[in-house]
């Protein structure tokens, strides 16, 4: 029953995917991106008109989602989530709208991680900035993602690489999350050109593509995987939340090799430190607060 | 002989009493039943946790339906028959329609606190259920009324149906999936439709119900089939419904049966090697591949189950942290506490001489003793020859036996180690407590090793605590009087990963721990503690703090004056010194804001997420400052703030200054004891209002706060069962009704009582029995049937009532207070005699008490009812109806703060002060109006 079950809905998935693209297509084809990515793109940070201007102009996104984006940027600013300007631009210029099932669109600048479906689910906002700032992911390094998932992640990398690879276990998802890709390369976000994806077994990272300078892994899984490690180039980082998603930790795992060729691996957590588990700050509107004052969670 | 008390008006009189008693025992035993299938339901399907919360929700409906009765007393008991019929006709058709429709709204536990729609998804799976429970409630409520006169008996038609039913529904969960369990109180009540309509001669209602049942059951397993959609709905995040994702995943065992709903599934996809550790990348030339097939239990899991690897690929064994105990061990006699999915005896079977290894869970047992696919797979490690199978509780085996043993090992014993998104129930933990830890440690010979090793994906660490303090107390307990517990004790932990504490009979030494260090050194594991470890006690003050506004956030009122000593931060300070460690203070310390990331300026260089870097850190786990394998120039890690506290909890307890820590930490680290079971329950009960705005952050605490949540809403339910009949009624139905309040306190206390003595009974004879399904079904059984005849019984003590009941009073509350104090050893005493005895000695200690607990209801509903106060009859079976939901939800609480011993001792301070309320039951209608129309 529950196979059958579960079939019948990978096979609706399967099957509503390229409809749902070319509704996406179709909706979109008017609306090219007007100017391609470059690693030089430097949208306003400071300012939130200008960049909710300058997103229209050049990205040619909708200018409620862009607005969304630059204030849950400043909360993430104000969290410590990010600090980095490069993470900072990353943010901006990642549309976390489309990565959304449509119900959740409304609420997808919301800290919240949000369900995907297949048991997976989109992390919030500041989780996902955190564990990318603390890749300290550079242009030109290979970075390795072990769950594709709703691609967020990935695509945030693209913006700071050329050279992501990613692996979903979940079929229907690793092909729902490729389309996704490919209609947002259709309309012209030539920098998801940057992300490589494959359906199979993470466990076993991606050999022929390794060795990788940062690996980033989203998956369950009672112990490290040694492949994982064997691929990670020395001196590289990986990172791997642990723990419920809303109090997840990130274990940061630095592979060292000494002068003498000594391999050493060290796990630290990303901040080293205790840090307040949960987003302190919210949005209210326009203003970002301090949270856990009291008041509601953030909603939009 | 039950003429005088049925009007000869009723066609019902002129049948065979025997058949309305049969009938009500039915109904009875299908209501119980139900309320059992819908918890399976959720356990399988989401959290168990969220099925009780459904449950005790549903079971107060159940009660608030006497409010409604109460209030048209007089109609219902003139229509009595109609509505028994009516509703009798109704249960079983809701029954399957509430299931099926409540099977296609499943809430998502894990999005409770972020989407509103979820709640309203929980809320309708609570309307639904509570649909047959009132179609059962009206039935019982209008027999009930009608039969007043003799509640005694109908009370024991009642009490002995549902105990009676709940064993029948344990029986059938051999017989049926989860998703099918609802076709046994299906079955209950059409049997209870016969019976009830073949007392009455009536055959239109006969055929009725035939047809009623044809429909049911053939909607229940033709409908969802051919709409496609789900009998039972498994959530996305329970862990088989990743297994059954993965693309080449087989099924290749199922079993259902008391014990669990179990599966094991295959899949190259499969990988488990717990709390390895990190260097076997590059030590190992692979991993066994295709080594593993998972287990899950009521969807829960996996439990890695491993195949017989050759002696290349045992390699990567010495890798796992129960390795531990045979890096000091060679070739020992093994015991092995918890078999699961049977790694930890690989391990031991590779390293020992011979093995013995305990399962408690016979559905474990069976699949791999009889299933030929699991057999061959494992090697029928069963059979192996060098291996001995206890096939009961180790912690009991350990416990009893005069068998001692060089390597005892609890290692993952029952859990997978990934997080469960739905938080945990809370479950008595008894191979964990103090005296199983005492038992374990005098079972050891001597210089005997006991390994524990425990999950730490915990930050801030909660479990490991517990488990730190409690095998020190133990110690304590195996070795009264034993000087030098530092010498005896060696932990290391793996940062979100493992801790693994060993214990040696007779202490450490020096060579035992040079091996243990260079072992933990070659595994880049983290020393906690070892003989001689020193701690710089002085960074103590600031890493609780540290921790506490870690989740609590910064106190307004502190935060200014704290900030320096805030600065402190464990991380950029420590340097735990190893007794004779070359003095390596950093040289240098970050200066950043040790709870958060630095200000970033564009220039800054400083990265605030590597703090090790450049930051000269004391090596712990270099003894004597040599480095056999790493690099004796480079920089050592940094150490993380768990590990820390793990390093300053044990030197804590090692050096009696325990109270500081656990009172200045923020969450509740007490032993576990055969009192207090649970790793549940960490949140300090002063800190629950501080949880309500962060829950997320306690998801793995929900099965605790849940019941928080289930106490709020049954007494504010509770309190309007109360309140409405007093607003609306008062002066019409209850001003002729002397002593409400002194009646509704007896009867909270009865309900409050009773239903604590239960479920924490249940609790208590897990203990000897091993098994939380048979302890249930012992006590479920037990308690009701026992006092059913005790309610049968007190009809004799009817005319002198009020000069027995006081006595019956003082004697249930004499016993439950005594048992709270003198059950520990008696169930310790049972435990190690055979498993049939041990069934027999519980049903003897639970009949004395349970009977004389029969007496008080079914003596005080019956005067109601003789009296004729038949709105104060439905509203005291309601008051006690709810009250049982408060008191359910209430041991729990009470359990995890006081001790399982204080919930029995309150039950019996219960029934003390429902004594001399008892009295006012006999107050006599004030005459003030015309009698009820009956």
């Amino acid at each position: 029953m529950f196979r059958r079950d579960f079939v019948l809905r990978s096979l609706a998935a399967v099957a509503a995917a390229p409809l749902a693209r070319f509704a996406h297509a179709e909706a979109q084809a008017v609306s090219k991106v007007p100017v391609p990515f470059t690693f030089d793109m430097t949208p306003p940070i400071a300012d939130r008109e200008a960049f909710i201007a300058w997103g229209v102009k050049n990205r040619g996104e909708d200018p409620k989602f862009l607005m969304q984006r630059w204030n849950r940027l400043h909360a993430l600013i104000q969290n410590k989530d990010v600090w980095d300007d490069k993470d900072k631009i990353a943010f901006l210029l990642n549309p976390r709208e489309e990565f959304c099932r449509p119900v959740n669109r409304p609420h997808a600048y919301d800290s919240a991680f949000l369900d995907i479906g297949f048991g997976v689910t989109i992390s919030g906002p500041h989780a996902v900035a955190r564990m990318t700032q603390s890749l300290d992911l550079k242009r030109g390094e290979k970075v390795l993602e072990i769950g594709t998932g709703s691609g967020y992640q990935s695509s945030y990398l693209s913006r700071m690489t050329d050279k992501v690879y990613t692996i979903e276990i979940i079929k229907p998802l690793a092909e729902r999350t490729r389309g996704v890709y490919d209609d947002l390369i259709a309309r012209g976000y030539t920098e998801y050109k940057n992300i490589s994806t494959k359906q199979a077994d993470g466990y076993y990272g991606w050999e022929e593509k390794g060795p990788f300078d940062k690996i980033i892994v989203t998956c369950g899984i009672d112990h490290i995987p040694p492949p994982l490690l064997r691929q990670l180039k020395a001196g590289g980082t990986m990172v791997i939340p642990v723990g419920p998603p809303g109090a997840q930790r990130v274990l940061k795992v630095v592979k060292n090799q000494a002068a003498d060729g000594t391999i050493t691996v060290a796990r630290s957590d990303i901040f080293g430190k205790i840090v307040p588990f949960v987003p302190f700050t919210k949005l209210d509107g326009d203003a970002i607060k301090g949270a856990h004052n009291g008041e509601a969670k953030d909603t939009k | 002989m039950t003429s005088s008390s049925l009007s000869s008006s009723s066609r019902a009189a002129n049948q065979p009493a025997l058949l309305f008693y049969l009938a009500v025992g039915l109904v009875s035993a299908a209501v119980i039943a139900l309320q059992i299938v819908i918890m399976r339901i959720f356990s399988v399907g989401s959290w168990a946790h969220f099925g009780s919360m459904v449950v005790s929700l549903v079971m107060m409906g159940f009660g608030l339906t006497s409010v409604v009765m109460c209030g048209a007393n007089a109609w219902f008991e003139k229509h009595w028959q109609g509505v028994a019929n009516v509703s009798l006709l109704a249960f079983g058709p809701l029954m399957v329609a509430a299931n099926l429709l409540a099977q296609q709204i499943p809430f998502n536990a894990i999005f409770l606190i972020s989407d509103a729609v979820q709640k309203w998804k929980l809320f309708g799976n609570f309307v639904l259920y509570l649909t047959p429970f009132l179609a059962g409630a009206f039935f019982l409520g209008a027999v009930f009324l009608r039969m007043k006169d003799v509640f005694g008996r109908v009370y024991f038609a009642d009490l002995v149906g549902a105990g009676v039913g709940g064993l029948l529904l344990l029986g059938c969960l051999f017989l049926f999936r989860p998703e099918n369990l609802i076709v046994v109180p299906l079955v209950l009540w059409f049997a209870s439709g016969l019976v009830w309509f073949a007392a009455q001669s009536n055959h239109k209602p006969t055929i009725a119900l035939v047809a009623l049942a044809a429909l049911s059951i053939g909607a229940h397993y033709w409908l969802p089939g051919a709409l496609a959609i789900p009998k039972l709905a498994v959530s996305d995040y329970k862990g088989v419904s990743y297994a059954r994702k993965f693309p080449d995943n087989q099924r290749v065992y199922e079993s259902a049966s008391p014990f669990g709903y179990l599966e094991v599934y295959s899949s190259s996809y499969l990988h488990f090697a717990p709390g390895l550790s990190d260097n076997a990348a590059f030590n190992l030339p692979e991993i066994p591949p295709n080594a593993y097939l998972g287990m899950y239990i009521d969807s829960d899991g996996p439990f890695g189950v491993m195949r017989k690897l050759s002696d290349a690929e045992s390699a990567y064994f010495r890798y796992l942290p129960m390795q531990y105990p045979y890096v000091l061990k060679k070739d020992p006699s093994t015991f092995v506490v918890q078999f699961g999915g049977g790694i930890s005896t690989r391990v031991a079977l590779h390293n020992s001489k011979h093995v013995t290894v305990a399962e408690g869970n016979p559905a474990i047992l069976d699949a791999f003793r009889n299933d030929k696919a699991l057999r061959d797979f494992s090697g029928d490690i069963l059979n192996d020859p060098k291996l001995n199978v206890i096939d009961y509780d180790g912690r009991l085996y350990l416990a009893n036996t005069s068998n001692r043993y060089d390597v005892i090992d609890l290692s993952l014993a029952d859990s997978a180690g990934l997080s469960n998104p739905g938080g945990f129930a809370i479950v008595e933990k008894y191979a964990y407590t103090r005296e199983a830890m005492a038992a374990y440690m005098r079972a050891l010979a001597d210089g005997g090793v006991l390994s524990v090793t425990l999950w730490n994906k915990e930050e801030p660490p909660k479990s490991v605590l517990k488990l730190y303090a409690t095998m020190v107390a133990a110690a304590q307990d195996a070795e009264p009087g034993a000087k030098n517990l530092s010498e005896r004790f060696y932990a290391v932990s793996s940062y979100l990963s493992t801790a693994t504490v060993l214990y040696k009979r007779g202490g450490f030494s020096a060579d035992d721990v040079a091996k243990l260090h260079e072992h933990s050194h070659a595994m880049s594991f983290d020393e906690l503690t070892y003989p001689g470890f020193e701690f710089d006690a002085t960074q103590t003050a600031a890493t609780l703090k540290s921790y506490r506004e870690g989740i609590f956030g910064v106190d307004a009122a502190t935060a200014s004056a704290n900030t320096a000593s805030a600065a402190k931060s464990p991380d950029a300070t420590v340097a735990s010194k190893p007794a004779a460690a070359p003095t390596t203070e950093p040289t240098t310390a970050p200066a950043v804001d040790p709870t958060a990331p630095a200000e970033p300026s564009a220039t800054s260089a400083a990265d605030p997420t590597a703090p090790a870097e450049g930051v000269a850190m004391a090596d712990p786990t270099a003894p004597d400052g040599t480095d056999p394998n790493g690099d004796p120039n480079g920089p050592g890690p940094a150490q993380v703030p768990a590990t820390t506290m793990g390093q300053l909890a044990w030197y804590a307890l090692l050096h009696n200054d325990w109270k500081t820590v656990a009172d200045g930490y923020v969450f509740d680290t007490r032993p576990l004891t055969n009192n207090r079971p649970y790793f549940a329950a960490y949140v300090k009960p002063a800190d629950l209002p501080r949880t309500t705005d962060r829950l997320e952050i306690f998801q793995d605490e929900w099965g605790y706060l849940l019941l928080w949540a289930t106490l709020a809403i049954a007494a504010i339910a509770a309190t309007w069962l109360v309140a409405i009949p007093v607003v609306l009624n008062w002066r019409t139905i209850f001003s002729r009704y002397p002593g409400q309040f002194r009646t509704i306190l007896y009867f909270a206390c009865l309900g409050l009582g009773y239903i604590m003595v239960e479920v924490s009974l249940i609790a208590k004879f897990v203990l000897p029995l091993g098994n939380p399904t048979v302890s249930a079904s012992i006590l479920i059984t037990g308690m009701l049937v026992f006092s059913g005849l005790g309610s049968l019984a007190s009809e004799r003590f009817m005319e002198r009532a009020k000069t027995v009941m006081p006595l019956i009073f003082i004697a249930i509350g004499a016993m439950l207070i005594a048992y709270g104090w003198l059950l520990d050893p008696a169930l310790n005493a049972i435990g190690s005699l055979p498993y049939a005895l041990r069934l027999v000695c519980c049903f003897v200690l639970i009949a004395p008490p349970a009977f004389l607990m029969g007496f008080p209801m079914s003596t005080a509903m019956t005067w109601l009812g003789r009296l004729n106060k038949n709105a104060m009859f439905l509203w005291a079976w309601g008051i006690n109806g709810s009250f049982s939901v408060i008191g359910a939800a209430l041991v729990p609480l009470i359990a995890t703060s006081f001790g399982l011993a204080a919930v029995l001792q309150i039950s019996g301070i219960a029934y003390l002060i429902a004594a001399p309320a008892f009295f006012a039951v006999f107050l006599p209608l004030k005459d003030t109006h015309p009698a009820p129309v009956n």
